[in-house]
């Protein structure tokens, strides 16, 4: 049979990959030293990779694994975002201590965006009514003065961990390091594991998955929120980042980003979201010098990827090697 | 003892559509069920119905004893109904083994922090439902498709697995929709082979909706004939080819 043929790599990815697994934390590991090699500026977009990395990974858990077209992910990158803001501003915290509740607060924002999954609501209509969660923050950034500082914005107070000052973009790099491998290993942990399975029987067929015995709407609740998560860790890096938080950070033209990075990395894919989130977040940047260059770069990826590799780079990153192919991740 | 599966005077409406009709039957453990009649009869209603997918407007659907006409599907299912799709209910983009994997869905309880921690037992639990998920394929000689894609297989193949599915958690009662069709006789008869032995050997109750009549009268216990909604007989095989009811619905309508 020919498909003997064809279904040899799935196997022979699952087996090497499982090899390579242990080899995951040799990653981060290789990347410490990486901050001396590059100058300040380079040191900011190699940070601003990190925040894209679990961006990437939380909305590709809902549209890639749960299927579910949902485009509420700006709203729980900038509630993270504010969350970390307001809790270091107004009550002095240290930023490191503002990051679980960012996350949680994103996971809360999860839960309540995945309200209309829930009641049944799909596609483009499902779209549609995520998209207005998001611009309803927006909103609430603008109106809510006092907390949020209203359309000037927020100046987020330099971050700290456990008492060490990051003032030196170098220090960021090394704790969003930490946090953007903590999300990688834990949403790799959910994905292989009955969560990750239900998700994409969810995908696939939901009549069939509640047929196995899989609550669907738990799941997609579970799904949401755990996207929620992982984007709202990121938003708290966003704002130790950039230092100032101000509503047109939120805006249709950061979904349009975000949605690249994890249809540029592959839908599905874990490692994919992460290649996207490099690729999307870097490359416009090399060609900075060139005004106007930059959109012109983020377009054209976009449409080259969408032509020639629908499936995202993963797909590329499958064919290379078979334990750099995803465990969910089908072309 | 009640029995497995009892149905009494369901009745199930879309809009001013009466699809099923006061239908009333039993099935008890190791029975084997067969649920025919002309196409439109509300044959696949009926089943949606006792698997929670269609709403039930009056009657009863009591499986051990227990009303489950007002719970979802995967509680039905987690109880112990499983059921398969006429047209296929295989999740394409995973393989076969985790296919059978999400069938074993409620038996793998590791719990969500758990799985997160790495923790030890949760390894253990997918290893060991991964080991069973393989025996199940081997059973049916499906081991050496294990890791292909749903979508790869053969239509008889793909019927296999989904009963290999339904059967993983060791369903009392399993609802088979239309599960012949499509088959080569060969594989028809292998097919009727097995159902036989699922019921006898393992005491499954097993209810089939089935189009293809020699495989129905061969394998059946017991016959019920829907037409327009309404149950026209309900008897062993032999006595239900000569029923004139189930003539005329088939040529009246056929």
């Amino acid at each position: 049979m020919s498909g003997a043929a064809r279904h040899a790599p799935v196997t022979a990815g699952a087996r090497a990959a499982s090899k390579l697994g242990r080899l995951f934390w040799l990653v981060p590991l290789l990347l410490l030293p990486v901050p001396l090699f590059l100058d300040q500026y380079q040191q900011y977009v190699a940070n601003l990779v990190l925040v894209y990395v679990p961006v990437g990974v939380g909305f590709n858990v809902v549209v890639g694994n749960l299927g579910l077209l949902a485009f509420s992910n700006v709203a729980f990158f900038g509630i993270g975002a504010y969350t970390s803001g307001i809790l270091m501003l107004k009550l002095g915290l240290p930023w490191w201590a503002t990051v679980f509740p960012a996350g949680v607060m994103g996971g809360i924002a999860g839960s309540a965006a995945s309200v209309p999954a829930l009641r049944g609501v799909r596609l483009f209509y499902l779209a549609i009514m995520t998209l207005a969660f998001g611009e309803l923050m927006r909103w609430v950034y603008i109106r809510w003065e006092p907390l949020t500082g209203g359309s000037f914005g927020m100046a987020v107070p330099t971050p700290s961990a456990f008492g060490w000052s990051l003032d030196a973009e170098s220090h960021k790099f090394y704790a969003f390091l930490v946090l953007a491998t903590a999300v990688i290993a834990l949403t790799n942990r959910l994905l292989r594991s009955r969560f990750g399975r239900a998700f994409m029987a969810i995908r696939g067929n939901e009549e069939a998955a509640a047929a196995m015995g899989i609550p669907t709407d738990r799941y997609i609740l579970l799904g949401f929120a755990w996207g929620g998560f992982a984007v709202g860790i990121a938003g708290s890096m966003y704002a130790a980042l950039v230092g100032h938080l101000s509503p047109p950070s939120f805006d249709l033209s950061e979904l349009i980003l975000e949605f690249a990075i994890v249809m540029v990395g592959g839908l599905g894919s874990l490692l994919g979201s992460v290649v996207g989130a490099v690729v999307l977040t870097a490359a416009p940047e090399f060609f900075r010098d060139f005004p106007g260059f930059e959109e012109l770069v983020f377009g054209v990826l976009i449409v080259a990827v969408i032509l020639f590799l629908p499936r995202g780079l993963a797909s590329l990153l499958a064919r290379a090697h078979p334990a750099l192919r995803d465990r969910y991740y089908r072309e | 003892m009640a029995p497995l599966l009892e149905l009494s005077d369901v009745t199930v409406r879309f809009g001013g559509l009466t699809a099923v009709d006061q239908v009333s039957f039993r099935v008890e453990a190791g029975e084997i069920c067969a649920l025919i009649g002309p196409n439109g009869a509300g044959k696949s209603t009926l089943f949606n119905a006792i698997a929670g997918n269609a709403p039930i407007q009056s009657g009863r659907v009591l499986f051990r004893g227990d009303e489950i006409q007002q719970m979802t599907p995967h509680a039905i299912s987690a109880r112990g109904v499983r059921r398969t799709f006429q047209n296929g209910g295989l999740f394409g983009h995973l393989t076969v083994l985790e296919n059978v994997l999400v069938g074993l869905h409620t038996k793998v309880d590791s719990g969500f922090f758990g799985v997160l921690a790495g923790a030890r037992k949760s390894h253990r639990t997918e290893a060991g439902a991964t080991r069973q998920a393989r025996g199940l394929l081997a059973l049916m000689e499906l081991e050496h498709v294990a890791d292909a894609l749903a979508t790869e297989l053969s239509g008889g193949q793909q019927r296999m697995v989904e009963i290999v599915r339904a059967l993983a958690t060791d369903p009392p009662l399993l609802l088979l929709d239309e599960p012949a069709v499509g088959l080569a006789p060969p594989m028809r008869a292998r097919l009727g082979d097995i159902i036989r032995r699922l019921a006898k050997e393992r005491s499954v109750g097993i209810v089939l909706i089935e189009h293809a009549i020699e495989l129905v009268m061969s394998i059946s216990d017991r016959v019920v004939v829907l037409n327009y909604g309404r149950k026209v007989a309900d008897a062993p095989p032999a006595e239900v080819r000569a029923d004139r009811n189930v003539l005329e619905a088939y040529l009246g309508h056929g």
